[in-house]
């Protein structure tokens, strides 16, 4: 008998159903993966089963009794824990602090919490877990990788029998993620029951027993992990084959657009250098804090470099600023949209045309009526759906916001385009118009850089790529001689693989 | 249903929105009706709050409905009106300014000053001019400061407003009250019915307006404010824009202060105390949001129009002041309140 089964869940928000019918049976000793696009219904249908949304219609059976899950404390007493997507840490608190955030262990005295206990506590769970963190450790000064773990902590912390990870890997590195399906695995080998979401497939079909898809609300199968294929569940996930996710062309490279000479910043990275080409697609892979954001933000003078140089068509440039940098021809899409990129609250309008808007405007007045038809052909082009263009950008999905994004830049293309995580946390579907953008633009002679962590993105859209480790460039590889292992190999520093760098 | 705010009640505007895309499904008429009436209370709901005001009143207290009585209402709302423009400039780039009322004061000082000398053409030119150099100069400096040295405009501003005062109070500690009679032009003035008070007040909402809505330096004040990241990343630049809300800001206040010493004939160094706070209510019960990147000038106007209406409705209503207090205090955050609660339904 499984520990939940949800029957006939639905939720709405206002007149949208994001919930429609869901049956969902979670057993112990399972790991059960819920996979689906953005928007597809996967969290809500979880924070139905975590108390978030006491309006929820359906039932809902735990060991056979029914219940009315109507608020996250009730949840958590039935023994469900719920692993957000989203950091959900008090930064200027301990980890132990944060682990037992609302269960403080008391002290002896009277209203006190023991700090000691709670310490002590932590370190006892992320020795069973096998995860190294200091409990006394403040989480504002964790990396993200090690907020995400302590967020798993603190989920396991309640003893669940229902453990639910939203999304869990999003930030974390190969060798992390390894790590934590070894966490996974043992949790469920010891009776609990887990829900993994993920729309990364090989990931799936690591760590899951069954899969259940989902789109538009609803359930459109549950099978066991065996009986699916990479094809066949894209094709569920989406409701469509997908002819290529990396639909990158033959390149034909042109003039070196960008050169990168000994370039380094103090504590982040060191003598690199590199070209590319109009027309090129330079992929650039590394882990986490291997230095290749950084080496990003420093082209694009976001953190300017303080040694080497830069140089654009043969011409040394300063750049000191984003502004410098766009002056140049450079331009840059933020690893994190909604951080760097998106003016949340602002219209679709407004977030497409702000670079473009000094061309856009006489004499500072801006011309509505260019403004709106520049914008409606960029949407046309990009396939950006949305229908008004005054529609609040904070209200469009993931895959939408970062092609919005991109497209800011395209209004008034730049010569050299990097491209920092495109494609992190949106669907498959979305993904692959992104990457066919990408490569019509290489197409056009743009020169693109693309930075990212995702190895298939890497060797699907790159015709060169260049492997960064420890601050430095550490191997470059041909489109034709990469490979997934080859890469890894030199980025964890295993082997000095790949034609090394001259 | 609530769904709380930030990035919670975001998720589950994403939800709404990624369903929304593929197809809305039918939904019952009436619920449709509703949802259109939570958004056109959303939109709109301000100017319905100020002519439910203006009607309450009118059937409420006689002598409201006169004309000459709607023109005081506005003349007596051009200072805070004014003031509240830059405001919302301030406000839309996250900031704020706190210092506008020891700035009117100083500026009203100065100008006060030269108002009580011989009409010669210098004085007479200082007297008009002066307190709108002083409101730059004032409002400059607060930018410099948030902009060029990076400290939070809350802070910054609540010095200088203890600065500023402390000066104007140590300059002249008494008032001026012997002004020239040419200066009572400016506040005590009219263009056939309009007082000029109102006129420069419409004049300057109107500018505002224009500023913020068709130009590129309106439109960087709203990105400014909703994302500096994402402007700085997009080449804007950003401490310009910081610091020149602030003079924006001074200049009104400079102008605030010209009409209120030429109103009162007189120029005190006590003058102005608690205007930041009028003003501030002013663009927050028009929807201005204190996050940045939300509101508009005519929504501030109406706002700073709505405790206007009320205060002289409850005047004429015999309301003691102590009970007129209360009730501004509660209408402001019932307002901020009630469009928090509509924001999120959508």
């Amino acid at each position: 008998m499984p520990i939940v089964r949800m029957q006939e869940v639905t939720k709405t928000f206002g007149s949208t159903v994001a919930v429609d019918r869901v049956d969902l049976d979670l057993v112990a000793g399972e790991v059960h993966a819920l996979v689906g696009e953005n928007g597809a219904g996967k969290s809500t249908l979880m924070r139905v089963l975590a108390g978030f949304f006491a309006d929820y219609a359906g039932r809902i059976t735990i060991d056979g009794r029914p219940v009315r899950i109507g608020h996250p404390r009730q949840a958590r007493a039935l023994g469900i824990a719920l692993v957000h997507q989203e950091l959900s840490l008090v930064p200027a608190l301990s980890v132990a602090e944060n682990i037992f955030l609302g269960r403080e262990p008391y002290s002896r005295v009277p209203g006190f919490v023991s700090r000691r206990a709670a310490e002590d506590g932590a370190r006892r769970l992320c020795a069973d877990l096998g995860i190294s963190l200091d409990p006394a450790a403040k989480v504002d000064r964790l990396s993200v990788a090690e907020r995400q773990l302590v967020e798993i902590v603190k989920g396991v912390a309640a003893n669940p029998r229902v453990l639910i990870l939203d999304e869990p890997t999003s930030s974390l590195t190969y060798q992390e993620i390894r790590e934590l399906f070894r966490v996974i695995t043992s949790l469920a080998g010891r009776g609990r029951a887990i829900v993994y979401i993920s729309h990364k497939l090989d990931e799936v079909f690591t760590v899951a027993d069954h899969v259940t898809v989902l789109r538009d609300g609803r359930r459109v199968a549950t099978e066991p992990v065996a009986r699916w294929t990479e094809a066949s569940l894209v094709h569920a996930m989406v409701g469509r084959d997908l002819s290529a996710l990396f639909p990158r062309s033959v390149a034909t490279p042109g003039e070196i657009r960008l050169e990168v000479r000994d370039l380094g910043r103090r504590r982040a990275f060191r003598q690199v250098s590199f070209e590319v080409r109009g027309g090129e697609v330079v992929g650039l892979y590394g882990l986490i804090g291997s230095g290749r954001s950084a080496l990003a933000e420093a082209i694009f003078g976001l953190a300017p470099a303080d040694t080497g140089e830069i140089r654009v068509d043969g011409h040394r440039v300063t750049i000191r600023s984003p502004a410098d940098a766009i002056r140049h021809g450079i331009a840059l899409t933020p690893e994190d949209r909604r951080l760097r990129g998106l003016i949340p609250m602002l219209s679709l309008r407004t977030n497409l045309s702000l670079r473009a808007l000094r061309a856009l405007c006489r004499a500072g007045f801006v011309d509505h009526e260019r403004e709106r038809a520049a914008v409606g052909r960029l949407m046309d082009a990009l396939a950006i759906k949305a229908a008004v263009q005054t529609v609040e950008v904070s209200i469009l999905s993931g895959g939408t916001q970062q092609k919005v994004v991109i497209g800011r830049w395209l209004m008034a293309p730049p010569r050299i385009l990097i491209l920092d995580e495109p494609t992190r946390g949106i669907d498959v579907g979305a993904k692959a118009e992104v990457h066919a953008i990408i490569d019509r633009l290489a197409a056009e002679g743009m020169a693109v850089l693309l930075v990212s962590s995702e190895l298939p993105e890497i060797l699907g859209m790159s015709d060169r790529i260049l492997v960064m480790k420890a601050g430095g460039i550490a191997g470059e590889f041909l489109r034709a001689e990469a490979t997934e292992e080859g890469i890894m190999a030199v980025a964890a520093g295993v082997a000095a693989a790949g034609r090394a760098q001259a | 249903m609530k769904t709380g705010t930030g990035e919670h009640g975001a998720r589950v505007r994403r939800a709404v929105a990624a369903a929304d895309q593929d197809e809305a499904r039918p939904t019952a008429p009436a619920r449709r009706l509703l949802l259109k009436f939570a958004a056109a209370l959303r939109d709109y709901g301000i100017y319905f709050a100020l002519a439910g005001l203006v009607g309450y009143f009118s059937i409420a207290v006689p002598q409201f409905r006169s004309a000459d009585n709607g023109l005081l209402i506005l003349l007596q709302v051009s200072v805070i009106g004014i003031i509240s423009i830059g405001m919302t400039f301030t406000i839309l780039t996250a900031g704020i300014d706190l210092s506008v009322g020891s700035l009117l004061a100083m500026a009203g000082m100065m100008s006060g000053v030269f108002a009580q000398r011989e009409p010669t053409i210098l004085n007479v030119g200082l007297a008009f001019a002066l307190p709108i150099v002083v409101g730059l100069v004032g409002g400059a400096l607060n930018g410099l400061v948030i902009a060029g040295a990076g400290v939070n405009p809350l802070i910054v501003t609540l010095g200088t407003l203890t600065a500023y005062r402390g000066f104007v109070v140590w300059y002249r500690v008494n008032p001026i009250y012997d002004l020239q009679p040419y200066y009572r032009v400016i506040g005590q003035g009219a263009l056939g019915p309009f007082p000029i008070p109102v006129l420069i007040l419409l004049l300057m909402a109107v500018a505002a307006g224009v500023v913020l809505n068709h130009t590129r330096f309106g439109r960087y004040v709203y990105v400014v404010g909703g994302n500096p990241e994402a402007a700085r990343a997009a080449g804007i630049n950003v401490p310009l824009m910081t610091w020149s809300v602030y003079v924006i800001s001074g200049f009104c206040v400079g102008l605030a202060a010209l009409i209120f010493t030429s109103r009162l004939m007189a120029a005190q160094a006590i003058s102005g105390q608690g205007f930041e706070l009028q003003a501030i209510a002013a663009a927050v019960v028009g929807g201005a949001s204190l996050f940045g990147g939300r509101g508009k000038i005519s929504k501030t106007i109406v706002g700073a129009l709505i405790m206007g209406v009320l205060f002289n409705g409850l005047v004429m209503l015999n309301v003691p002041a102590p009970i007129q207090q209360m009730a501004i205090g509660v209408i402001i955050i019932a307002a901020v309140w009630l469009d928090g609660i509509l924001r999120q339904r959508r």
